[in-house]
């Protein structure tokens, strides 16, 4: 037994600890440049209000992730631990002795304390069971707060909501967080601290043990690990950092209502979190970038943005369930063969035509919500930058043109671009 | 010395059925044992009383003396009693080497640590390479454990099953639905990592069971007909009139 044991300790032990004693370094700290000069690039306003909107619904989705794509768990109601760890900030703004003697950046904490106390007492009974259980718990526990809102005016404010005033802060370095600028920075520090524990986090015996719990709760019991208190944790951490998503939302929004509470909030996060992808720690990243420009840039340009990001949910349930870092990452073994530039041209040819056809297909929904709700004799509508009359021939047929021989295309297609997909993922000489 | 696994006046009932009817079984530490019995006799029911996946209807259970009544999975695993199962049980999405190494997290006294890196732990990482080792299992390290061929999974599971240091392991038909020479592959691994440890198994077939246990119980029933060394057990005359008739010609 004991010979069996003792393997050789410099070969592979060796091997694997250099690998994983460097944490990945550089993603980082290209995030943290991104971060620190993005203000520059994008100067306006409107960019600034857009990006502090980013980076609360990200550090909001990896909280939600924490649950679904690590824990295993499908939460219907998490808004609530963001709402409440927003309002309890809003609270603390409001008391004006103690607020004037706490530095505003360090608001967050609270709110991080609050959602956990909150996840603390749903978790200890909603976690016993994962899976429908665990789904019904959050969404009854959801609407329960929810509800509360209307009742406990005292804590929530009632229909307005509770307002109040960031800058009677203790000044931070000076700093009082008049501009947005400045909020600005304070979020993406945040961002950051909050994003780099959540990942160390991941890589700890109990976020392992979440990954196990996900994948087979009995087999993990029987690893010496009882499945509910796991789930227990993961969630009061998920708590904790959805509170502090909604201390920035309080700080940069000053006012908090019903909405950041309700079940549509929560199935945002759901859909911004699914979008991304949950099987990768950057997946929900990349939702809430997606989606809060679809929310904000989209929803300037059509009132049926929700439509069109319903079908790309849809769609990405439907066809793609890793989501968009899925996506990214199917391209990984392609790439380690050296054969991604293969799939440039099949994809240009397919994805190309499929664009058409969805700008086709865009421009059909939008005549047609245009003649069905415009005003009587307001015949005009802009879509792509070109003015026409909605009631003429022309746009018609030029717009299911588009959509029939876009999609049409697309299809044609797509056998080219599967056999690309194929050939760029089969080594060369293998016998396949 | 008290027996590692000790059953007595044991009982299980579904509504009205009982399915164990009965069992008193000492189990020594360091024995293999191996509980056969022809298809319906409670073989797998017995483990799952014993590991805690169902509470006993009667009759106690005791590990190392202490009793089992009313105790979780986990807490049984804590006591120091692992378990593989029929179906292939492990962790699908994880890779191999994370498989093991979350197998090693409570023994090594982890427990809810949520605040150390676990790829700085030299002592996890080794461990986790050397139970690999063990199982034959270095060159697939890195793979999702769903991807691994069958016997692999087994073995992987077998390996997950002695990570945890326990000295009492259980395995639920360690060989089912396995090939001739994989059979043979996975009784090698099965004897080699629980050389010192109590074994107790599930077991259909005879080869395996023969060769590898140095005392069998015969599981009809709900009862144990016998309980002996593999030759007393074969020439028990109530064991062959039962069971073992048939098994016995084909061997």
């Amino acid at each position: 037994m004991t010979d069996q044991l003792t393997t050789d300790p410099t070969k592979p032990a060796q091997r694997m600890r250099a690998g994983s004693m460097v944490l990945p370094l550089t993603p980082w700290v290209i995030a943290a440049i991104a971060l620190l000069i993005l203000p520059f690039i994008f100067t306006a306003n409107s960019a600034i209000t857009i990006m502090n909107q980013m980076a609360i619904t990200i550090i909001f989705a990896l909280a939600y992730n924490m649950l679904l794509g690590q824990g295993g768990m499908l939460s219907f109601g998490h808004a609530v631990y963001a709402g409440v760890g927003g309002f309890a900030c809003m609270h603390i703004i409001n008391n004006d002795a103690f607020f004037s003697n706490l530095p505003l950046p360090l608001l967050p904490i609270f709110g991080g304390l609050f959602g956990m106390g909150l996840a603390m007492i749903v978790g200890s009974f909603s976690t016993r069971k994962a899976g429908t259980v665990f789904a019904m718990i959050s969404l009854g526990v959801g609407e329960l707060i929810a509800a509360c809102s209307v009742i406990i005016v005292a804590f929530f404010g009632g229909e307005e909501g509770i307002s109040g005033d960031r800058t009677y802060g203790l000044p931070f370095l000076g700093v009082e967080f008049l501009q947005q600028i400045e909020v600005y920075y304070l979020i993406a520090v945040w961002l950051m601290v909050s994003a780099a524990l959540m990942y160390l986090y991941s890589r700890t015996p109990l976020g392992r043990m979440a990954n196990a719990v996900r994948d087979n709760p009995e087999r993990a019991e029987f690893l010496g690990y009882s499945a509910r208190w796991v789930r227990f944790y993961s969630f009061v951490a998920s708590g904790f950092f959805a509170g502090i998503a909604g201390a920035l939302f309080a700080i940069n929004y000053e006012i908090l209502t019903e909405e950041n509470l309700n079940t549509t909030q929560s199935g945002i996060i759901l859909l911004v979190t699914f979008l991304g992808g949950v099987g990768f720690f950057f997946g929900p990243i990349l939702g809430a970038i997606v989606f809060t420009l679809v929310q904000t840039v989209l929803s300037l340009q059509t009132e049926l943005w929700g439509f069109y990001l319903g079908i790309v949910f849809v769609v990405t349930v439907m066809f793609f369930p890793g989501g968009l870092a899925g996506l990214i990452m199917m391209h990984v073994p392609a790439k380690r063969l050296g054969k991604l530039g293969r799939l440039g041209l099949p994809y240009l040819k397919t994805l190309g035509a499929g664009a058409l056809g969805c700008l086709g297909a865009a421009a059909l929904i939008e005549m047609v919500f245009h003649v069905r709700h415009a005003s009587v004799g307001d015949h005009e509508i802009t879509v792509y930058w070109t003015t026409f009359d909605t009631h003429g021939v022309l746009p018609w047929v030029l717009a299911i043109g588009a959509t029939v021989i876009g999609f049409g295309l697309a299809r044609a297609t797509a056998p080219g671009l599967v056999a690309a997909w194929n050939d760029a993922n089969t080594p060369d000489g293998a016998a396949r | 010395m008290t027996a590692a696994l000790q059953l007595s006046g044991l009982r299980k009932s579904f509504g009205k059925t009982e399915i164990i009817r009965g069992v008193d079984l000492s189990i020594g530490r360091g024995e293999r044992h191996a509980v056969i019995g022809p298809n319906g006799a409670g073989k797998s029911t017995l483990f799952n009383l014993i590991t805690g996946r169902f509470p006993q209807s009667a009759g106690t259970i005791t590990l190392h003396g202490e009793d089992l009544a009313g105790k979780a999975p986990f807490e049984i695993n804590r006591m120091g009693l692992s378990r593989s199962f029929q179906i292939t049980n492990i962790f699908p999405k994880m890779t191999v080497f994370e498989n093991v190494r979350c197998s090693l997290l409570w023994s090594m006294g982890y427990r809810y640590n949520f605040w150390s890196m676990v790829g700085r732990s030299r002592a996890l990482t080794e461990g986790a390479e050397q139970i690999l080792e063990q199982i034959n299992l270095t060159a697939r390290r890195d793979l999702p454990a769903g991807v691994l061929s069958y016997a692999e999974q087994r073995a992987l599971e077998i390996g997950i099953t002695i990570a945890g240091g326990a000295d009492v392991i259980m395995l639920d038909e360690p060989t089912a639905g396995m090939s001739h020479s994989e059979t043979d592959y996975i009784v090698d691994l099965i004897r080699k990592v629980t050389t010192g440890k109590t074994l107790v198994m599930v077991e259909h077939d005879m080869g395996v069971v023969f060769g590898l246990a140095d005392q069998i119980s015969v599981l009809v029933y709900g009862e144990i007909i016998a309980t002996g060394t593999p030759e007393a057990v074969r020439a028990n005359p109530k064991v062959q009139e039962a069971y073992l008739g048939a098994a016995l010609e084909d061997h």
